[in-house]
Order: C-alpha cells, then sequence, then structure tokens
C-alpha cells in the first residue's frame, strides 16, 4: 500500500481517492499510488485533523482546505483536498453574551441560522462569505472582519484554534482584547491556510435587532456614495447600504442607536444635497440581491470612488470609517472585466474565489524576506499552491 | 544611587555610532546610562529604592529618522548587539529594561510635525512623539486620537503600539490596535517596512507588529485614526446594589450598540478609597475612614507600613465598611442633544440592573482627578509600600468570578481593590491595583535599603504570581493593556501554550540573530 495512504487512513479521517479530471494536478509528490490520483480527506474529528495535517507535512504533500458550502475545490499541484464538512458543530452558542464556540467546516449559514435563534446575529456579510464556511471566512482575504458600532471593522473571531504543520493547536484565549504580545491569531485570519489550517473558534454575534432604513434619491451613483463616505467618516456607518442609479437605500441595526444614527444621518444627507424619499419597501430592497454579474471586493471609498462612475449598482456591508466591503455590478461587463476594473482602481477582489489575487502581500510591504523566513520557521506553507475553483 | 559605569563595549559602541549618526547622537554617560535602564515598572522602582540599577544599556543612542534607525539595527545586527527601543520610560513592565546590554535605543528625536488629514479621519505619526504632545497637536486643529491612557503625559506613540496600549475611552474609540491604520517599522536584519492601510492579501502584517514590544521590529512612525474633536460632553455617576448588577448594566450597554466614552465601573473599596463610594464625599474630604485615609494620602509612612503587615485583616476591613460598586458613565457628540440622548439611553439600561443615577457630580470629580491616581504611587513608594496595576481581560459570563478569585488571591500577600473599564461587546478588563509592604522608607540608609530589596521583591512576586495564577485558572487572559515586558512572561506558555511555537516562529522571521529587546515574550 501507499505509505501515505496507510499513515493518512490511521488518522481516523474518511479517505476518498478520486479522479479530478483534465487539468488536475499529475499525482501525489510522495509515492502517488496513481499518476491521475488525487485524494480527498474528510477528518471527524479536530484530533483526526491535527493527525492529518502532521502526516501530510511529514510527506511533504500540499493540501487545501475546503468546508461546507464553499465552493468545490481541486487539489493544489500534487496535493490533497481537507475536507472540514464533517467539523461543523456549533458547541456552544448563547445569544446573551454573543459568543458561539464552532467548528471551522461549519457553514456560515447554519451559525446564523443558529444566532437568529438564540436572539443574535453576525451581523451584515457579504454573500459569498455567508454561503461559505466559517473557516473560509475567516482564514480568507476578509479575515472575519465586518462593521462594528462606531464606523470601525473588526474580526468576528474572538478566539481561534488553529492546526500548526506539525499537528499541534495552537489556541488563543477568549478574551475581548489581549496585550501578551503580536495577536497570533493574525497568523490565521487572513492566512488562507499557508500557515495553519483553523480548526475551532469562537465567533463573536451581536444582538439580533430590526433593522430601521431610510431611502433617498441622489444625482448618481457617485454623489450617493460621497455621501455614504461622510456618514461613515461621522460614525454613523450604517449596517447597509443599497445604491443603485440615483436611488440610496440605508440600514442601522443597534437596539438603542439605529433611531439615533438614522436621525443623525439624515442631517448629513439633507446636507450633502440627497432627497428623501419615502418607500415601504426600503427594508427589503436594501437587502435585495443584486442585478447582474456582480463582484465583492474590498476597498478604500477612495477606490470605490474611482469605480462609482462606471457602476449600475453598489451594495455595502462592512462600512467603516476607511472604506466598506462592496458588491459591484458594472453594466455589460463579465464579472472577470468588473474585476480587472475594481483591481486597477485600487480594491481588493474578494470574490469569486477564482478571481482573487493569490498570495500575500507581504512583499510589497517590504516584508518579502520575512515571510520566506516565517514560512520557513513554521515549516508550513501547506498550500503550496492554492487549490482553483472548479467553474 | 549608584550610577552605572561605562562599559569598554559601551565605549566602543559610542565610538562607532558617532561615526555612524553623528557627535550627539550616541551617549555612555552613566546618568544618560541610568535613565534608559528601566521604566515605570514597580519593581524596577524598587531597584532605583535600593539606589541601584542592575541592568544598564552599553550605550543610549538618539537616532533622528528611519534611516538611521535602520542603520543602527544594521550595525547592532551585523555586530550582535542587543537593541532595546525606548519611548516615554512609562512602561509597567519592564519592557524596556535592557537585561543583555546593548543599545538603548531612544526615538525621541522621531517627534516631527504630525500629518493630520481630518477629512479622511487620519493622522501619520512618529513613534518617539509625546502622547499629551499628539493630543494638544491634534486638539488645535478641531481633532482627537481619542486615546488616553493612564500614561498620556509620559507615553509615546511608539510606547503604545508597542504594547496594545489602552485609554479610558476606549470604549468609544478603541485600544491602539483599533487606531492603527498602518506602520513603518525596522525589522532586526534593519530592513524598513511599510505595512498598508487597507485591503492586503495574506496575515495582516499591523497587527502582528502591533503589541511585539520591540521584539520583531521597531516601530517608526504609524497612520492612526482620528476623529473631529466632540465638543459636548456627558458625565454621570451610577451606583449599583452589587457588583454584578453593575457589570449587568456594562453588558446591556455594549450589546444595546451605545459607546460610551467613558464606562469605569469600581469595585466597592475602589469607590471608596476615591471618595466616590461615600455619598457627597471625597477621600480629600475627611469622608474616608481613618485607616484606609492613610493609605491614600501616603503622609504617614509609619502608619503605611503598618496597615501594610497585616494585609488579610485590611482588606477584610475595607470590604466591611459600607460602601457600594460605582459607575463613571461618559458621552461625548456633536452637538448636546446627542451626549444626553444617548446618556439617557445608557440610564434606561442601568436601572434595569438596579442602577441609581447619583448626577453628574462623581463623573466630574472623575474627570478632574483622573490622571492622578497614577502620580499617587511616589509618595507610597516612598514610605515603604510598593503599588502595582494588574489588568485582565475576559468574557462577561465570566468576569464576577475573575474578580473574586484575584481578589482572594492577592489578599494575604497586599490590599487590593478593582475597577472594570474597558468593555466591549463580548466582555471586559479589570484592573486591579497592589498596595504591599515593601519594606523601610526610602529616607533609610541606602545600604540597608538595598539588603531590603530581595525581601520586598520577594514580597511583590509573591503577591504577583497569586495573582496571576488565580487569573490565568479563571481563563482571563493575562494583560488587556500593559503588556509583558520582563514582568509576565514566566506566565507566557499558560497563555499561548502551543503559540509560543508561532511567536518564536515570527521572532526568527522577523529577527534572525535575535538582537531586538532580547529577555522579553520569553524571546
Amino acid at each position: 500500500m501507499n505509505p501515505l495512504r496507510e499513515d493518512l487512513l490511521n488518522t481516523g479521517a474518511a479517505l476518498v481517492a478520486e479522479l479530478v479530471g483534465e487539468g488536475a494536478p499529475a499525482g501525489l509528490a510522495a509515492g502517488a499510488a496513481s499518476a491521475q490520483e488525487g485524494f480527498r480527506l474528510t477528518p471527524p474529528s479536530v484530533a483526526a485533523l491535527s493527525r492529518a495535517v502532521a502526516v501530510l507535512r511529514a510527506h511533504g504533500v500540499p493540501l487545501c482546505v475546503r468546508g461546507s458550502g464553499d465552493a468545490p475545490v481541486v487539489p493544489p499541484l500534487g496535493g490533497v483536498v481537507l475536507d472540514l464538512c464533517s467539523l461543523d458543530r456549533i458547541s456552544s452558542l448563547d445569544g446573551e453574551t454573543g459568543l458561539a464556540h464552532v467548528e471551522a467546516g461549519c457553514s456560515v449559514n447554519a451559525l446564523e441560522t443558529a444566532a437568529r435563534r438564540s436572539g443574535a446575529t453576525l451581523g451584515a456579510l457579504l454573500p459569498s462569505v455567508r454561503a461559505g464556511s466559517v473557516g473560509a471566512w475567516l482564514a480568507g482575504p476578509t479575515r472575519g472582519e465586518r462593521g462594528v458600532p462606531g464606523a470601525r471593522r473588526e474580526t468576528a473571531a474572538l478566539s481561534v484554534a488553529a492546526v500548526l504543520g506539525d499537528g499541534k493547536v495552537a489556541e488563543s484565549r477568549c478574551a475581548p482584547r489581549s496585550a501578551c504580545g503580536p495577536d497570533l491569531d493574525h497568523l490565521a485570519l487572513g492566512g488562507g491556510g499557508r500557515l495553519c489550517v483553523i480548526a475551532l473558534a469562537w465567533v463573536r454575534l451581536f444582538p439580533a435587532s430590526p433593522a430601521l432604513s431610510s431611502s433617498w434619491r441622489s444625482g448618481g451613483l457617485p454623489q450617493a456614495l460621497q455621501a455614504v463616505a461622510r456618514l461613515c467618516r461621522e460614525r454613523l456607518a450604517p449596517a447597509r447600504a443599497r445604491l443603485v442609479g440615483n436611488r440610496l437605500a440605508l440600514a442601522w441595526e443597534g437596539m438603542e442607536t439605529a433611531p439615533f444614527d438614522r436621525e443623525r444621518a439624515a442631517r448629513t444627507l439633507l446636507a450633502e444635497g440627497l432627497v428623501p424619499v419615502p418607500d415601504p419597501e426600503t427594508t427589503l430592497w436594501v437587502r435585495g440581491p443584486p442585478e447582474g454579474e456582480v463582484v465583492e471586493v474590498d476597498a478604500q471609498w477612495e477606490a470605490l470612488a474611482r469605480i462609482a462612475p462606471l457602476a449600475s449598482e453598489l451594495q455595502l456591508v462592512g462600512l467603516h470609517a476607511g472604506g466598506s466591503f462592496a458588491m459591484l455590478a458594472l453594466p455589460g461587463c463579465g464579472t472577470e472585466i468588473c474585476a480587472q476594473k475594481a483591481r486597477a482602481a485600487g480594491a481588493q477582489v474578494v470574490a469569486p474565489r477564482r478571481l482573487r489575487d493569490a498570495g500575500p502581500s507581504w512583499a510589497e510591504q517590504g516584508a518579502g524576506a520575512v515571510w520566506q523566513r516565517l514560512v520557513e520557521a513554521l515549516g508550513v506553507e501547506i498550500s503550496a499552491q492554492p487549490g482553483e475553483e472548479k467553474r | 544611587m549608584r550610577l552605572p559605569v561605562p562599559t569598554a563595549r559601551g565605549l566602543a559602541l559610542q565610538r562607532d555610532l558617532r561615526a555612524l549618526l553623528g557627535e550627539a547622537s550616541a551617549s555612555c554617560d552613566p546618568a544618560d546610562l541610568w535613565a534608559s535602564s528601566r521604566d515605570c515598572w514597580p519593581r524596577a522602582l524598587l531597584w532605583t529604592r535600593a539606589g541601584i540599577a542592575p541592568h544598564p544599556p552599553d550605550l543610549v543612542c538618539w537616532p533622528a529618522n528611519v534611516e538611521e534607525v535602520a542603520r543602527v539595527v544594521r550595525y547592532a545586527a551585523e555586530h550582535e548587539v542587543a537593541v532595546v527601543p525606548f519611548g516615554g520610560g512609562s512602561g509597567v513592565c519592564g519592557g524596556t529594561v535592557p537585561v543583555r546590554g546593548g543599545i538603548a535605543l531612544d526615538l525621541k528625536r522621531l517627534a516631527g510635525a504630525p500629518l493630520l488629514d481630518l477629512a479622511a479621519r487620519t493622522v501619520e505619526v512618529e513613534a518617539g512623539l509625546n502622547g499629551q504632545r499628539l493630543e494638544e497637536l491634534l486638539n488645535e486643529s478641531g481633532a482627537t486620537l481619542g486615546h488616553f491612557p493612564a500614561n498620556l503625559y509620559s507615553s509615546t506613540v511608539g510606547g503604545w503600539l508597542a504594547t496594545r496600549s489602552a485609554g479610558h475611552s476606549s470604549s468609544r474609540y478603541g485600544k491602539v490596535e483599533d487606531l492603527v491604520l498602518s506602520l513603518e517599522a525596522v525589522d532586526g536584519t534593519g530592513q524598513i517596512l511599510r505595512t498598508v492601510e487597507g485591503p492586503s492579501t495574506g496575515p495582516d502584517l499591523t497587527q502582528l507588529l502591533v503589541g511585539s514590544e520591540g521584539t520583531l521590529a521597531v516601530i517608526t512612525r504609524a497612520k492612526l485614526r482620528c476623529w473631529p474633536k466632540p465638543p459636548a460632553h456627558w458625565l454621570r455617576g451610577v451606583r449599583f446594589p452589587s457588583l454584578e448588577k453593575g457589570l449587568k448594566a456594562l453588558r446591556l450597554l455594549q450589546r444595546a450598540g451605545l459607546r460610551p466614552s467613558v464606562a469605569r465601573l469600581s469595585d466597592p473599596i475602589d469607590a471608596l478609597l476615591a471618595g466616590r463610594g461615600l455619598p457627597g464625599g471625597s477621600a480629600e474630604s475627611g469622608a474616608l475612614p481613618l485607616p484606609l485615609r492613610f493609605l491614600v494620602r501616603a503622609g504617614q509612612r509609619e502608619s503605611v507600613r503598618f496597615l501594610l503587615r497585616a494585609p488579610l485583616l485590611l482588606n477584610g476591613v475595607a470590604e466591611s465598611l459600607p460602601s457600594f460598586p460605582l459607575c463613571i458613565l461618559g458621552f461625548e457628540g456633536a452637538r448636546a442633544v446627542e451626549a444626553e440622548e444617548e446618556g439617557a439611553a445608557a440610564l434606561r439600561l442601568c436601572a434595569r440592573a438596579g442602577g441609581v443615577d447619583l448626577g453628574p457630580a462623581p463623573g466630574e470629580r472623575w474627570l478632574t482627578h483622573r490622571y492622578q491616581e497614577s502620580h499617587r504611587a511616589a509618595p507610597l513608594f516612598a514610605a515603604g509600600a510598593f503599588v502595582d496595576t494588574m489588568e485582565v481581560a475576559t468574557t462577561w459570563d465570566r468576569l464576577l468570578r475573575l474578580h473574586a478569585a484575584v481578589r482572594n488571591a492577592v489578599a494575604p500577600h497586599a490590599f487590593v481593590f478593582a475597577h472594570f473599564s474597558h468593555s466591549y461587546l463580548e466582555g471586559c478588563s479589570i484592573d486591579f491595583t497592589f498596595l504591599g509592604l515593601a519594606g523601610r522608607a526610602a529616607s533609610a540608609d541606602q545600604d540597608e535599603a538595598a539588603l531590603e530589596l530581595e525581601e520586598a521583591e520577594a514580597r511583590y512576586d509573591a503577591c504577583w504570581k497569586a495573582a496571576l495564577s488565580a487569573a490565568a485558572a479563571e481563563g482571563a487572559t493575562l494583560s488587556h493593556h500593559h503588556g509583558i515586558g520582563m514582568h509576565k512572561q514566566i506566565f507566557l506558555t499558560r497563555e499561548h501554550g502551543e503559540g509560543m511555537r508561532q511567536l518564536r516562529a515570527l521572532k526568527r522571521a522577523f529577527d534572525p540573530r535575535g538582537i531586538l529587546n532580547p529577555g522579553k515574550l520569553l524571546l
């Protein structure tokens, strides 16, 4: 028997060998059973996941990770798909204190459903985030961030348990803030599974409260965007905003603060020259699915202002004083062109996954050598070549 | 005071660094070496009290810009000399004590005029700029950082970032890690890093450098979020029937989305000592019971030491005195009505937890005296006591247990009281104050004082060991905003577990020669 296969079976994980089709990796690096064979490995527990990661690293096999709801992936060249769909348990959820302890393979949608049952919510998120797994959300380009009161953004992960390359699990303290050296969770958050695999997380929840919305008419999408940016810089960031043509809809959440924020925002919007439009459907419309093909981006206000004149629709969540996540549709453009234009304007493409920027940008920050040394020191650049989304 | 003597290595470094940066940029003068040999760690204050400086640097160096910092670090890496970044020297964990000698890299010359872009709500500032000066400069332009740590007057921006500092308005503006947008820093090879503001791919480089206490890189500049200075303020004191109810109110405020500029809940003893727990009284007004008045005023040294000889009894007496938990609540706004609206909403939530509005007087008293508490320590040290604070944090469900556990653990060693002052959606921090017996008064013979040091350190260590063990057992994080330094590092493995390997990997990546602030964070 293939020694890798034997070692993997000893981890307790379910092992599926499958043909991965045209364009798939040529075979496993360490003595593949078949040149056409790739593995999908499904650990049933965090312990099995730890053992699996250790085995894969010991054999020098790259891997990529997939959880419930994530787009199907093919293994990296000569590697394995680590399927976390069985790690989808929510071990505790307390709406009153706003904490959920959840396995990384759990889908964000399932967590939101459970949170709502306890009178809590994850807040407004990008659709690609909501459709994917908790692990993909936290390890992905948004780093699990969402808008919080005060026109700020912070990660939803209060604490992360991550499997290191040798299979050991590093778990941070479950505290709202800490000053015990660098925030080590940030090796996992946004890391795309390169330095460790997120296994579990304590996730922060907001109290669920009905949204208060308002509807406005502007001179066009750029003017509306400028007004929304100003709201954020006045600490009046809404939970979500939708801009289509000259129509602007905003929604605030927050049990006590939503009425204040909506009223104060109205003064600012009037000063920006926008006109209120009574619309009983606003609360629904502001959450409605965007029209046409969209890309999801993370951008500063300046970048969004460069895109706005081209856009037919912008939906914003995770708004903060510096920028926002945005769902962006450009008239007559497919997602590729849309992503290209967004990138040219200075935005970072979040979804679709196949259009994301591939590697960490540390080199652009003068830390390319640091990154190389970090990978060497941790010895766990697990995903040598990130898995491609199946189209 | 026995000042450090310049070493041969120090003189050699002085020659080389003066050649590198100019004549006035490096010094081996004993007074300079002593000034950079410690920060405000109470244990280091005990050293000073005993007239010794056990860990002086070999040299103090004052670079003027990031290029000079990079040059010094490259030189140090080449010669394998330790480099300890030094800001205001107001840290309380020994984070800047040069345990392996080397170069104390004093960054106070990196204090150019901040670049404010109020429209974008950002300010770019060099690391050596004094915190109070920065706030004054921002205020002159109608802006505020909203960051008001207790050591605002004596700390620098770089120090804040290196230790993940917090100010009393953190519930509204966030801690410094929430304010920072990007950084400039020099890693252990002398490479200048400039992290990006806004979206970037991969792990967040900024957040990995913030809190690294000079062990990964020397922070030289930062871009921070700032805000228009709000003209309207609202302050109140709210009395609660129990600590549990007070904490419930803090949680309700946070969960309702309210962002107070102040939310400081004192336990009954803290409220009593500050005079806020007394009807209409203050510590200065004589309303405080006599034994505690000795501690607050520290005027009669023998009395202070007498009281601290029996901390268990003293804690018991203080607990039996009539007092109540008291919360100082504050809100801000662009208009008075905004602060009032939010204040009124907060009072409604407090009332749901049994809170009684005491009006603005307790809040105004706190506002007037808010920075004095840190400066009350000096007379107590002089009287033969030690004073220290421990700030730990946890989630809402564990806070009350944590408070009781630490109080019980410390009570046999020191007089202890606490307040809860940095609250979040998920939890809160607790600041414990310990007041213990160090030895004789500072006026005693210096040689005798040195002999007493060992005993004083043993008492101090026993107190801390008990406190940190209790906090760790309750699942709290060991530091909320003071950092680790030398002080808490023996507990760091307990804090991070397997994460220590990640921390060491970061060290090897950023500082392969291990020259940056060695002996801190177990690195």
